[in-house]
């Protein structure tokens, strides 16, 4: 979602500790301040304002939102209309709406979409807005950037995720395997699981999942798409990238770790089999750990994390995901639809959301705090995020590519044996070359 | 299906309709503007929300038509690049087309040829168990596609679908590993037990009307004759009922063509797995996910053209025009 | 004659079987308290009716339901009165062009209202209609109007001229003979073209996609799609909530059984 080149793994990592060690001297007046942008107080007495939020991001929304909408009438008298949508329907719905001209006032935006629909003009510029409310110097760097285009803002940083392994800790100590630091050793451990535990499987692998694929396709020396000049060439046919997609897809093939039904899998069929008890490692997300333990109190105690290893060591860079939050230009109150986003992406709403979804702040001086945690639940993903996030290409053409589930179908018919890993890709990047030049 | 029957009746029914031109002009206030005004309000609105749209849909492929355009009102004439790129592309050719034109082939005939079948049986029930029959096809009838898709999407849950463990007791597939809905033949074997469960209710009960039209002394000396169900059928039957026939069959290749709902609410039939996508689903993704309203507009025209042609074709073999 | 009982009972047997048993399913899984714990079975393991209230309470069911039947209503009204009001025009008088209005209402339905989604969706944008019911009610009426109107005229085509006259000859006036004699005497083509109408509107999905951008304007098809989650699919609520759409269907249709299968028969044999 944001930095550009994105050629230094490290470099976001970097730039985030930086602002945030920054932001610790400067910036925790957030919450008090509630002095509008531009003048006198907005008054939304007997207004109604619309926000669309994505669903799933927090397991159970709904005290936030009363909690948000009671003090955001108090404040302005507006009331407030929340409406969530799913991750998976949720971008043909952004573009029907702003093709329709029938949006809502604020919505929350994932990083890979907010270029796409920012171009075509959807969302207000923000830029005055954050630089008056003084929030300018203490937005994470990653999120910042993935909400800039040609320079002006188009959202405030909301929250961050990454995804690294959540896996079994109880099946790992009764056979005895540490946590893989390579990949050599998730597929040992994969084949000792599969031995001892026919009836589990060590490692499933979604077909409908690009935000898993790409670590693999990054560590192993591969990209995504390069940028060349102005345009951006996809790059998952070259050699290194063909390698990370070929092991990864043989976690499946070779190694027998997955399931062929797990070829048309979403991400949220990993959790399933997982809270099932059918999985021992699956790629998971910051933020779940705590809706699968939910969603099978039975794992309590027995579900770890760690680190989606590199190839021979060291962290894959994984996809630093995230959401900011953008006023739609097609509303009628933008006055009180910036309130509104302030008084979610600062203070003391920005905290509830992240402690109650299990993400990462959007605002440095929040994030210092959660890369600091020792909690064996949220430090593998902390140190994947601040040493090796990585964000996916910074372009509206990226955000037709996962519309058009490019990655997703290339993976399936890897799995399915349709077609070779080297067929597969060859597709891929071919149709990615064609939106990225469309657009 | 009306005219159909026109052409078997004709002698019976056709001759109570139209026009009496002569006794209409006596009347104070009638002339030829009364039928205008009662068809007005129909034709303004067929005109103005189905052959308004049809030209638009056309001019729409002819431009690049996107996200942009529609925001700001712009056009951007391109001329037939859309169709140049729609033909040359080889997903029509290899996927989309077949998965269309096949599955519409293979569904009308199961339609047909089930709902027929019924019709049979029926006709030859007693009153009671053809009301319980009636009803059980009445309430498959009522199953709405939004519906009907989601059970049997339900039954074919890859693992523990109903349907998928049937399958593996009898040891067609192996529930732990197989996806029906990945493959494209097994995708669209389930989304034609769908389709034809909800459509065959219709030929079966228009079928029945007319079966019940054909007095039964004619079967009666056919059986006399010494004439088997299936001569029967052929020779009696299927002559005298042939408009009927031809209409069902036109009216299930219509609906089938453009089946939209029961492919679109599939996993995967909304644009994940490329390939099953169809003439339908594919229009839809291009448009409202991809925001290339010129391409799907060309699509749509493409399906409507298909269509077009084909009915055409039906309707020639169908009907003289002094019928209408 | 007895292996023909037999033969016959096999297919009645089929035919229930393959009718009815994707229904029950639906049924027995919506009243199924183990539905969302895997449970797949042909009865309920633990009868409840707490998908049901899960679907009403939590899902927010009640008010998509609402819309589909402020949708299919007005849909019907509308239809029925445009359907009947050109249905008497083509049936009861011949005049220039009678036939061209006839072939264009046989054509026209054969355009796939799949196809006319990005103009209408346009058109509709300009109108300022998007987002709103009664876009989605002048939608469904034009796409049941064809239809509507081509069996309409099958049933008032078959009103005996003579019953007309005989209004007049007691000096009645065209209005005061649509009203006392056709409209009675079409009745029973009006229940076939309305349960029609009432479905085309009911079951629509893609429009209803399309449109409403809005969960609290979705209609009864569109909002089923919630119950299908980000984590795993509630299967008891996605059963409820289409039983829930697919009984009253049911119900209508098969109260409505007798005019709708006379409806049929008049529509394909009369002319």
């Amino acid at each position: 979602m944001s930095r550009t080149g994105s050629r230094g793994v490290r470099r976001i990592g970097v730039a985030v500790l930086a602002a945030a060690a920054l932001a610790v001297a400067g910036c925790s007046s957030g919450g008090g301040d509630q002095a509008p942008a531009g003048g006198g107080p907005v008054n939304g007495a007997g207004q109604t304002l619309r926000m669309w939020i994505m669903e799933g991001t927090n397991p159970d929304p709904k005290p936030y939102v009363d909690e948000l909408s009671a003090a955001f009438e108090k404040q302005t008298g507006a009331k407030l209309e929340v409406e969530f949508l799913q991750w998976k329907t949720g971008h043909d719905k952004f573009t029907t709406a702003i093709a329709g001209g029938t949006t809502p006032d604020v919505a929350e935006v994932g990083t890979t979409w907010l270029s796409e629909f920012g171009t075509a003009g959807a969302f207000a510029d923000l830029t005055q807005r954050v630089e008056s409310a003084g929030l300018g110097d203490g937005l994470v760097k990653g999120l910042e950037e993935a909400g800039r285009i040609d320079g002006s803002l188009y959202g405030l940083p909301w929250y961050a995720g990454v995804r690294s392994v959540v896996y079994r800790k109880d099946v790992f100590a009764e056979l005895g395997i540490n946590p893989p630091t390579t990949w050599a050793e998730i597929v040992a451990a994969g084949q000792k699981i599969k031995a001892a535990k026919p009836d589990m499987l060590p490692f499933p692998i979604a077909g409908d999942n690009e935000f898993a694929v790409y670590p693999f396709v990054w560590a192993a020396g591969g990209d995504i798409a390069t940028k060349n000049g102005d345009k951006w060439v996809a790059a998952l046919d070259t050699p290194q990238a063909r390698a990370g997609i070929q092991f990864y897809a043989d976690l499946a093939l070779k190694n027998g770790f997955s399931t062929p039904a797990a070829a048309t899998w979403r991400e949220t069929d990993l959790r399933d089999a997982f809270t099932k008890g059918q999985a021992a490692m699956i790629i998971s997300g910051n933020w779940t750990p705590k809706a699968l333990v939910e969603a099978a109190p039975e794992l309590q105690g027995k579900i770890g994390a760690f680190s989606l290893p590199g190839e021979n060591g060291g962290l894959a860079p994984a996809v630093l995901g995230g959401s900011l939050l953008s006023v739609f230009e097609g509303s009628k109150n933008q006055d009180l639809a910036w309130e509104l986003v302030k008084l979610m992406g600062t203070g003391e709403f920005a905290e509830k959301w992240s402690t109650s979804s299990g993400y990462f702040p959007g605002t440095t001086a929040l994030l210092q705090q959660a890369a600091q945690s020792t909690d064996p639940l949220v430090a593998p993903f902390a140190k994947q995020m601040v040493d090796a996030g990585r964000a996916v290409p910074v372009s509206p053409a990226f955000g037709q590519i996962q519309a058009k589930k490019t990655v997703a179908t290339m993976m399936r018919s890897i799995l399915t044996g349709e077609q070779t890993v080297e067929q597969a890709t060859t597709a891929a990047t071919a149709e990615m070359n064609t939106l990225f030049s469309s657009s | 299906m009306t005219t159909v029957a026109n052409r078997s009746k004709a002698g019976r029914a056709g001759d109570a309709p139209p026009a009496r031109p002569t006794r209409r002009r006596t009347r104070p206030g009638t002339g030829t503007s009364r039928p205008w005004l009662l068809l007005l309000p129909a034709l303004v609105v067929m005109a103005g929300l189905l052959l308004w749209p049809m030209v638009q849909v056309v001019l729409l492929s002819l431009q690049n038509f996107g996200l942009r355009e529609l925001v700001t009102g712009r056009t951007r004439w391109i001329g037939l690049d859309n169709y140049t790129a729609l033909l040359s592309d080889p997903n029509l050719w290899q996927i989309v087309l077949p998965n269309t034109v096949v599955f519409a082939i293979v569904a009308v005939l199961a339609t047909v040829v089930v709902g027929t079948l019924v019709a049979l049986l029926l006709n030859r029930l007693g009153t009671v168990s053809r009301g319980l029959v009636t009803t059980a096809i009445l309430v498959a009838w009522a199953l709405p596609a939004v519906t009907g898709t989601y059970v049997w999407v339900f039954l074919f849950t890859p693992g523990d679908g109903i349907a998928v463990q049937a399958l593996d007791a009898i040891g067609l597939l192996d529930a732990t590993t197989a996806n029906p809905f990945a493959d494209r033949v097994s995708f669209y074997v389930i989304a034609l037990l769908n389709v034809v469960h909800h459509g065959f209710p219709f030929v079966a009960l228009t079928v029945l009307a007319g079966l019940m039209t054909i007095p039964n002394e004619l079967n009666e000396a056919a059986v006399i004759d010494g004439a088997g169900a299936w001569r029967r059928f052929w020779s009696l039957t299927f002559p005298t009922l042939r408009p009927v026939f031809a209409v069902v069959t036109v009216l299930s290749t219509i609906w089938d063509f453009k089946v939209f709902t029961q492919i679109y609410l599939m996993p995967g039939g909304d644009g994940v797995n490329r390939s099953v996508l169809n003439l339908g689903t594919w229009s839809y993704v291009e448009s409202f996910a991809q925001n290339k309203y010129g391409l799907g507009a060309a699509i749509a025209v493409l399906l409507t053209v298909v269509l077009l042609v084909i009915t055409m074709g039906y309707l020639r073999l169908l009907f003289k025009e002094d019928e209408l | 004659m007895r292996a023909g009982s037999f033969g016959k009972g096999v297919g009645v047997a089929a035919v229930l079987l393959f009718t009815l048993f994707p229904v029950w399913l639906m049924i027995s899984t919506a009243l199924n308290g183990r539905a969302n714990a895997g449970s797949r079975t042909f009865l309920p393991e633990e009868w409840t009716l707490a998908n049901f209230a899960f679907v009403f309470g939590e899902g927010g069911f009640g008010r998509y339901l609402l819309n589909s039947l402020i949708v299919a209503m007005g849909t019907v009204l509308a239809g029925a009165l445009l359907a009947l009001l050109a249905a008497v025009a083509v049936a009861r008088f011949r005049f220039r062009f009678r036939t061209s209005v006839l072939v264009m209402i046989l054509i026209i339905q054969m355009v796939p209202i799949e196809a006319l989604v990005i103009p209408l969706f346009i058109q509709a944008k300009s109108l300022q209609l998007l987002n709103t019911l009664i876009g989605l009610v002048v939608v469904y009426l034009a796409f049941s109007l064809p239809f509507a109107i081509w069996t309409m005229r099958g049933f008032v085509a078959a009103v005996p001229v003579e019953l007309e006259e005989a209004a007049y000859l007691d000096g009645a006036s065209w209005g005061r003979m649509f009203r006392s004699v056709l409209l009675p005497l079409v009745a029973p083509g009006l229940v076939a073209t309305s349960v029609f109408s009432f479905i085309t509107a009911w079951n629509e999905f893609i429009f209803a996609l399309t449109f409403m951008s809005q969960e609290t304007n979705y209609t009864a098809a569109v909002g089923l799609r919630g119950f299908f989650g980000q984590h795993a699919t509630d299967w008891g609520a996605v059963m409820a909530a289409s039983t829930i759409i697919t009984v009253p269907v049911m119900i209508f249709f098969v109260i409505a059984q007798r005019r709708l299968t006379s409806g049929l028969v008049a529509g394909a044999v009369k002319g």
